[in-house]
């Protein structure tokens, strides 16, 4: 019976190349088990073996992101492998990242099974684990004794199709699927564990984390609109014709601060939108209807408002990440306080 | 209150002459049992049926499981007001034949659930796989209407269950424990000065045909919060009118064998101080809601809890009381474990609960009753089949020609219990 | 003769007898059981969706809702008929718990699986027949308060 081939994704230090020093090296590929692909190779047996390694350094991947993916993949493609697995990373952030991409990469490319490993706490497990299974490891290398046989064996099912069991039998980070199993003790017994340990201030582990909804509790209302410094924010991605800081019509990676001093009105040859998130005609012909900056002076020249604050904070909120959006948020926001601004038009799409 | 609780294994059911219970086998003389059920002019008829942990044999759809018991000694008989005088249970002597169960089967509604498969993947999901059962399979007339049609079908079921459980009244039990709760006045005694007051919270389908449960007879949708003792609860105070879903619906067997209650009193004294049980309701109105849910906080107040287990019954509407009574509980200082299941669809990838609070951070599932299983075809059906593509949980195209069925979990009775009965649990 | 009143496109409010309740449902047994005693919003081609999303408008302009828009452990997936019981009389602003309520509930049926079809037409009055018993339930509160 012949064996399920594997490709391996290591970084700089694992394959033994270097420390952070050396963490720019480009993707080379080896043939054979390197680093820790020997602890695999052993649990795999003579049901899976390692054939290509491919040694990686953590910067040259997170900083050229698009071109490391594609190498990457390319030298994976010419093994045929049936599995791809990376890592484990444990909490190296920008390789757990890597591992992530690169496994995310693998799967939606090449259509075969893959699998990584790192501590939760690593973003590579907040951003990839509803896309790839990550098993959960330990946070430094001290973990890799553990690790790779839990790895190495939830590899081998992946690769033969077998069912997945739930997160806690398995060993991974949650990935987003209720996934039933038969516990030891039944639910009332868990229960009562779960509430001694919670009431003795003891660490506990929900069966079900509550999603959160982030609540922002609403300021007070202005009290005279007459007076108040009105700012425009928007989501809705409207920029200068051009779109000079080239903020991405998707995932936007940055927000942008336009200056309306004496603007009176928004055109289609001035302003257009960046947002790829709808049709963007009746946007690009007139920006108005994104952020109402005519309306808004209009009430700044009739005394309805004290005044339209001289610049508008623009990003586009199409597909992103909340941590992003949190972000930006909290730069504008302080640029706000120190402009006197009294409330914000929030506007989006 | 103070009950001691006999025990009487039944190995085995079979049909014979007379009733009685011999060396642990179950003998049933159909007849006399079924007199009084057939008194009813909505039951058209009805008969028995035996089946055994590991035949394959499949009932369907399941109406409740009962267990029976008789009072032997102390006031009352078993389920008060409903079979027996409305007289306070709890205390004094029963006796329990354990390892059986009556189980009603027929259908009350057009569209139906509740398998209970005796053998195979299906068996492993529900725990009345493992009981010998004595089936009471009825048939309603035409015409009738449907909530005096779920009465009755109730009614025959208590009262068969309590007819049998006459049986052991004589009986030697094969095992005795002695289950006791104490006053609030003992419940502050020094001796448990240093553990934590730990009550629990029960909480009650309510919400009408099909969706109701009954304490002493008072149909639970009319009720205040209130306090009722463990040994109460095994006595049958509590029964089941709620029939839907079969996956999360606590059967008359799940409140008599509360497992939560089980499991606090095990180690009352040691681990923790049972202080006593409150039930509340699940009503659609919300302003019952709100009331039931306070009156639990204020009720959990008044005890001095540290803590409490929650435990609830249904979907959608009854979370919304369970994150009502579990916040106001926690807001409140009293740390709370709540048991639930979930409905996260069939990919598992669905937001599980119709509620949610951040304050309900310890949470113990029953499981995904959206999983999709495929239950094998078995030799043989009590009751009737033709249900099973319009149940909840089924589909059309549900049984498949071989009589395999293709169906979420939802279909199996008890399968996601949200007392905590079950090991089955879900990440 | 059914007595109901639909609320019309625009949105107009009909103004009957001074009643505490009325009843968004699609559920022809509950409009024919209700209709002489209170208003009732029936939808009659009308989705459980299409219910809910009308009480969520009637939120939206401050009416209160009275009963859990999720009533019944029959799912959603499986029952075509929904039926909401919602306050007269308005608020000075949008009350909030109606409005999660009602954003859980939509939430709930948005990512519901394709309803069952069901071909057993005495199937269909059993399903009105719960919704039906399920909105009766609240009948008892609703009418001992004396003020919303």
């Amino acid at each position: 019976m012949s064996k399920f081939k594997v490709v391996h994704y290591i970084n700089q230090f694992f394959g033994q190349v270097g420390g952070e020093e050396m963490a720019h090296i480009p993707a080379e590929k080896r043939m054979g088990p390197a680093g820790p692909g020997l602890a695999f190779s052993k649990q795999f047996g003579d049901e899976a073996e390692i054939v290509a390694t491919i040694v990686c350094g953590d910067s040259w991947f997170n900083e050229n992101l698009e071109l490391a993916t594609k190498t990457v993949l390319d030298m994976v493609k010419e093994e045929s492998p049936d599995l791809f697995i990376a890592g484990p990373a444990f909490n190296a952030g920008r390789y757990g990242v890597a591992c992530g991409t690169i496994c995310d990469a693998v799967k939606k490319e090449l259509g075969i099974p893959v699998l990584t490993g790192m501590y939760i706490e690593n973003p590579g497990a907040d951003m990839f684990r509803t896309e790839v299974l990550i098993v959960s490891t330990a946070n430094s290398a001290a973990g890799m004794r553990k690790a790779v046989p839990v790895m190495a064996k939830l590899a081998l099912k992946l690769v033969k199709g077998e069912r997945i069991g739930a997160s806690v039998e398995e060993g991974y980070i949650p990935d987003g699927v209720r996934r039933n199993f038969f516990d030891k003790k039944r639910g009332s017994t868990r229960a009562l564990e779960m509430l001694l340990k919670k009431i003795a201030g003891k660490p506990f582990e929900t069966e079900y984390p509550m999603p959160t909804f982030d609540r922002v509790p609403p300021m007070p209302a202005i009290v005279d609109m007459t007076k108040a410094n009105i700012a425009i924010v928007t989501s809705g991605g409207i920029v200068p014709k051009g779109n000079p800081d080239r903020i991405e019509s998707s995932s936007a990676s940055k927000y942008g601060s336009y200056n309306i001093e004496g603007v009176d009105d928004l055109t289609g040859e001035t302003y257009e939108t960046a947002h790829g998130g709808h049709d963007p005609v009746y946007a690009n012909e007139d920006a108005d209807r994104v952020i109402p900056v005519d309306v808004l002076r209009q009430y700044e020249k009739e005394g309805k408002i004290g005044k339209l604050h001289d610049w508008y904070y623009s990003t586009v909120g199409n597909g992103t990440a909340v941590a992003s959006a949190k972000k930006y948020a909290a730069e504008i926001a302080e640029k706000l306080h120190n402009y006197d601004v009294d409330a914000v038009v929030l506007t989006s799409t | 209150m103070k009950l001691e609780v006999g025990y009487i294994d039944i190995k085995g059911i079979r049909f014979g002459d007379y009733n009685a219970v011999e060396d642990g086998i179950l003998i049933v003389n159909p007849e006399p049992l079924l007199e009084p059920v057939l008194e009813d002019p909505l039951i058209k008829s009805a008969h028995f049926e035996i089946a055994t942990p590991g035949e394959s044999i499949r009932i369907t759809p399941v109406k409740d499981v009962i267990e029976p018991r008789v009072k032997v000694e102390g006031g009352g008989g078993v389920f008060p007001g409903m079979v027996s005088k409305v007289d306070t249970v709890g205390s004094g002597k029963t006796h329990v034949l354990r390892g059986m169960a009556v189980v009603t089967a027929g259908p009350i509604v057009g569209f139906q659930e509740g398998i209970i498969d005796m053998t195979g993947l299906g068996a492993e999901y529900t725990p009345f796989s493992k009981l010998h059962n004595l089936v009471l399979v009825m048939e309603p007339v035409e015409n009738f209407k449907q909530h005096e049609y779920e009465a009755a079908a109730r009614l025959a079921g208590l009262r068969t269950a309590a007819a049998i459980g006459e049986l052991a009244k004589e009986l030697v039990p094969d095992e005795t424990v002695v289950y006791e709760t104490p006053s609030v006045a003992e419940s502050f005694k020094e001796e448990w000065k240093d553990l934590p007051r730990v009550g629990y919270v029960m909480m009650l389908q309510s919400q009408g045909l099909l969706h109701d449960t009954y304490v002493y007879g008072v149909d639970a949708k009319r009720t205040l919060s209130t306090m009722i003792s463990a040994t109460e609860v095994m006595d049958g105070a509590i029964v089941s009118g709620n029939c839907v879903s079969a996956c999360d619906k606590n059967t008359t067997y799940h409140h008599q064998n509360n497992p939560v209650i089980h499991d606090l009193l095990a180690v009352h004294g040691k681990l923790i101080n049972f202080v006593g049980t409150i039930i509340t309701n699940e009503n659609v109105y919300l302003d019952d809601k709100i009331r039931s849910s306070d009156w639990t906080a204020k009720m959990a107040n008044y005890l001095s809890l540290d803590a409490a287990i929650i435990t609830q019954e249904g979907f959608g509407n009854p979370d919304t009381d369970l994150i009502m009574n579990c916040t106001k509980l926690e807001k409140q200082g009293i740390k709370t474990v709540i048991i639930t299941d979930e409905y996260a669809g069939q990919d598992g990838k669905s937001q599980s609960l119709a509620d949610a609070d951040e304050l309900a951070n310890a949470v113990v599932t029953g499981g995904n009753a959206n999983e999709v299983v495929v239950l094998p075809s078995l030799d043989r059906v009590i009751g009737t089949l033709d249900y099973v593509d319009i149940v909840a949980g089924g589909h059309d195209g549900s049984l498949r020609p071989d009589g395999s069925i293709e169906a979420e979990l939802q279909i199996i009775i008890g399968s996601t219990n949200e007392m905590g009965f079950n090991r089955m649990s879900a990440r | 003769m059914v007595n109901f009143w639909r609320l019309t496109l625009g949105g107009e409010q009909e103004t009957l007898h001074a009643n505490k309740y009325q009843i968004v449902t699609n559920n022809p047994m509950v409009a024919d059981v209700f209709g002489e005693r209170c208003r009732v919003v029936f939808l009659e081609q009308g989705s459980d969706r299409d219910v809910i999303e009308t009480v969520r408008d009637l939120v939206h302009q401050h009416y209160r809702v009275l009963t859990a828009p999720l009533a019944g452990s029959v799912k959603p997936w499986e029952t075509p008929y929904r039926s909401v019981m919602v306050s007269t009389s308005k608020g000075s602003a949008i009350d909030e718990t109606s409005l999660e309520l009602v954003e859980f509930a939509l939430m709930v049926i948005r990512q519901s699986k394709e309803r069952l079809e069901t071909t057993k037409p005495s199937i269909d009055s059993d399903f009105q027949t719960i919704d039906l018993s399920l909105i009766e339930s609240a009948l008892p509160s609703v009418e001992a308060i004396g003020r919303i």
